[in-house]
């Protein structure tokens, strides 16, 4: 059975923005050394699919540079690949129009391949599943169609393709981002929602994706694509719970400032939902080759200071203090300095006695010193974004 | 007012023997000789249906297909050629028929008749 993940990296992201305005959303830097696609990319090599293309479209430079350097990783000549594909205007001098129309312009890959099924996936969630057992069930189910759900809280219905099944877990109804969702049987504060993964046989994906070409409509795969099959062919959800490889059933979508947030901080807990130090299920990245970490000064006042973080490879805490908070490589933390409940990019500097709280600070920017972020918000937001939650992002390069 | 149809055929006389054909059954012609010219006409003459051959110079078939139902994706498109293959190409099942070329042109008239019909319809 052969069959070729194709991994939707398009998405602008911008309720991610600031994040989001050099680089596309599965190109943002998460976990203190991974990108957000990182995920997607380790799931298909765990679950031994190594045919694999994204396709990108918007501010994609940095996504093809990650992909390029981390995960050159296969072997061309036994037919393995992860490739990149951007938008190449084949078909016409337009951009991709939605999620399904990106296949669609990309038809002659499934030509050249010749696969028996389409694994397509998300780029922007972060997860870990081995999606050899849901190809099991679909095979076993004889499918046309199977799509990856998970429960979640009814409250949340809005932001998801709600999926109603039958017993044997046909799909039987699909209301997407509905107010009033059919919620599980039996659970009546439980919905089940897409989590937009979805195996196909091929030739129910052309034919879709065809028929919507040839269609008024927004060419998205939750909108479009999915409900007129409801109830016409072999369609199945699939247990996240089944499939997933971290038994706690973590799966997010980092949509928005806030959820990013809290997906980061998620990793500092003492035993993480999301557990990265699985060697059964390792996620790959790429990482420049960095000194180790080292904390530096021990006085009374000016201590190196490191606790429930997450740290990598060249930073140097330099007789400051750091708490719960996420150091991506080559952070600075100089003396006198408080990082807390803080994400810090790739090559950030703390300058000496500044404060930073609950803050998001994006690549290489050098905060002053005895700068203060996160303790008037109301001066923060003429400088940065602030989130409702009161989140402050300092974008990348900023000069402060 | 009588359908137009758009021949789209690179070999001269089929194309006349087809236009002429076509044109005893009552309907208005334009013509194309490769997949080019074939959106020029789409855009300016606004054919009703299209019978679309594959192996052309300058822009072939299965390119022109795909390329015309990024601009319009109401008008009917026969899919004509003297080659079963390109059955097997996933492009091909975006046309509404594949025809196969023959001298007996009475399977091709009866898919336009129908499928203007159907679009009529529609």
């Amino acid at each position: 059975m052969k069959v070729l993940a194709i991994i939707l990296a398009g998405g602008r992201g911008e309720r991610l923005y600031p994040l989001t305005r050099d680089r596309a959303k599965p190109a943002v830097p998460f976990g203190a050394i991974y990108r957000i696609i990182d995920f997607s990319l380790s799931n298909c090599l765990n679950s031994n699919i190594r045919q694999v293309y994204a396709l990108t479209q918007y501010k994609s430079t940095s996504l093809h540079r990650h992909i390029q350097l981390g995960w050159s990783i296969l072997c061309a000549p036994l037919g393995e690949f992860i490739e990149v594909i951007p938008a190449q205007q084949r078909v016409d001098e337009e951009w991709y129009q939605g999620t399904a129309d990106a296949i669609y312009q990309n038809m002659y890959i499934l030509q050249d391949e010749r696969p028996d099924l389409i694994l397509v996936l998300a780029g922007d969630h972060i997860y870990k599943m081995d999606y050899r057992k849901m190809i099991a069930h679909h095979v076993e189910k004889k499918a046309d169609l199977t799509i990856g759900a998970i429960r979640m809280d009814r409250r949340f219905s809005r932001e998801f393709g709600v999926i109603e099944i039958d017993p044997e877990w046909r799909i039987v109804g699909f209301q997407e981002k509905p107010d009033d969702p059919r919620t599980i049987p039996g659970d009546p504060e439980g919905i089940l929602a897409s989590m937009g993964i979805y195996v196909f046989n091929i030739e129910t994906l052309v034919r879709r994706l065809i028929d919507d070409a040839r269609s008024d409509s927004s060419h998205d795969f939750g909108k479009d694509i999915i409900p007129p099959m409801i109830g016409k062919g072999q369609i199945f959800a699939f247990d996240f719970r089944k499939g997933d490889q971290g038994e706690a059933g973590y799966w997010r979508d980092v949509g928005t400032i806030e959820a990013y947030y809290e997906a980061n901080m998620d990793l500092i807990a003492v035993t993480p939902q999301l557990n990265l130090y699985d060697p059964s299920w390792p996620i790959l990245t790429y990482q420049a080759p960095y000194p180790p970490a080292k904390t530096v000064h021990a006085e009374k006042e000016r201590m190196g200071t490191v606790v429930n973080s997450v740290i990598s490879n060249g930073c140097i805490i330099s007789g400051g203090t750091v708490r719960r908070s996420i150091l991506s490589p080559r952070a600075h933390v100089h003396s006198f300095a408080e990082v807390e409940d803080s994400i810090l990019f790739e090559g950030v500097d703390i300058g000496r006695s500044a404060k930073i709280r609950k803050a998001i600070i994006d690549k290489e920017v050098h905060i002053p010193q005895e700068t203060e972020i996160g303790y008037n918000l109301e001066e923060d937001a003429k400088r940065f974004t602030v989130t409702p939650s009161g989140i402050v992002v300092v974008p990348k390069w900023m000069k402060l | 007012m009588s359908n137009k149809i758009l021949i789209v055929e690179d070999e001269e006389s089929l194309r006349l023997y087809y236009e002429e054909e076509l044109k005893a059954e009552g309907y208005d012609i334009l013509t194309a000789t490769n997949g080019r010219e074939a959106i020029q006409q789409v855009e300016k003459g606004k054919p009703d249906l299209i019978v679309l051959d594959i192996v052309m110079p300058v822009m072939d078939g299965m390119e022109t297909l795909g390329r015309i139902l990024r601009k319009t994706r109401k008008i009917p498109i026969i899919l004509h050629t003297s080659y079963t293959d390109y059955r097997q190409d996933f492009m091909s099942w975006a046309a509404d028929a594949y025809v196969t070329k023959s001298a007996d042109l009475t399977e091709l008239k009866k898919k336009v008749r129908d499928l203007l019909e159907k679009n009529k319809a529609r």
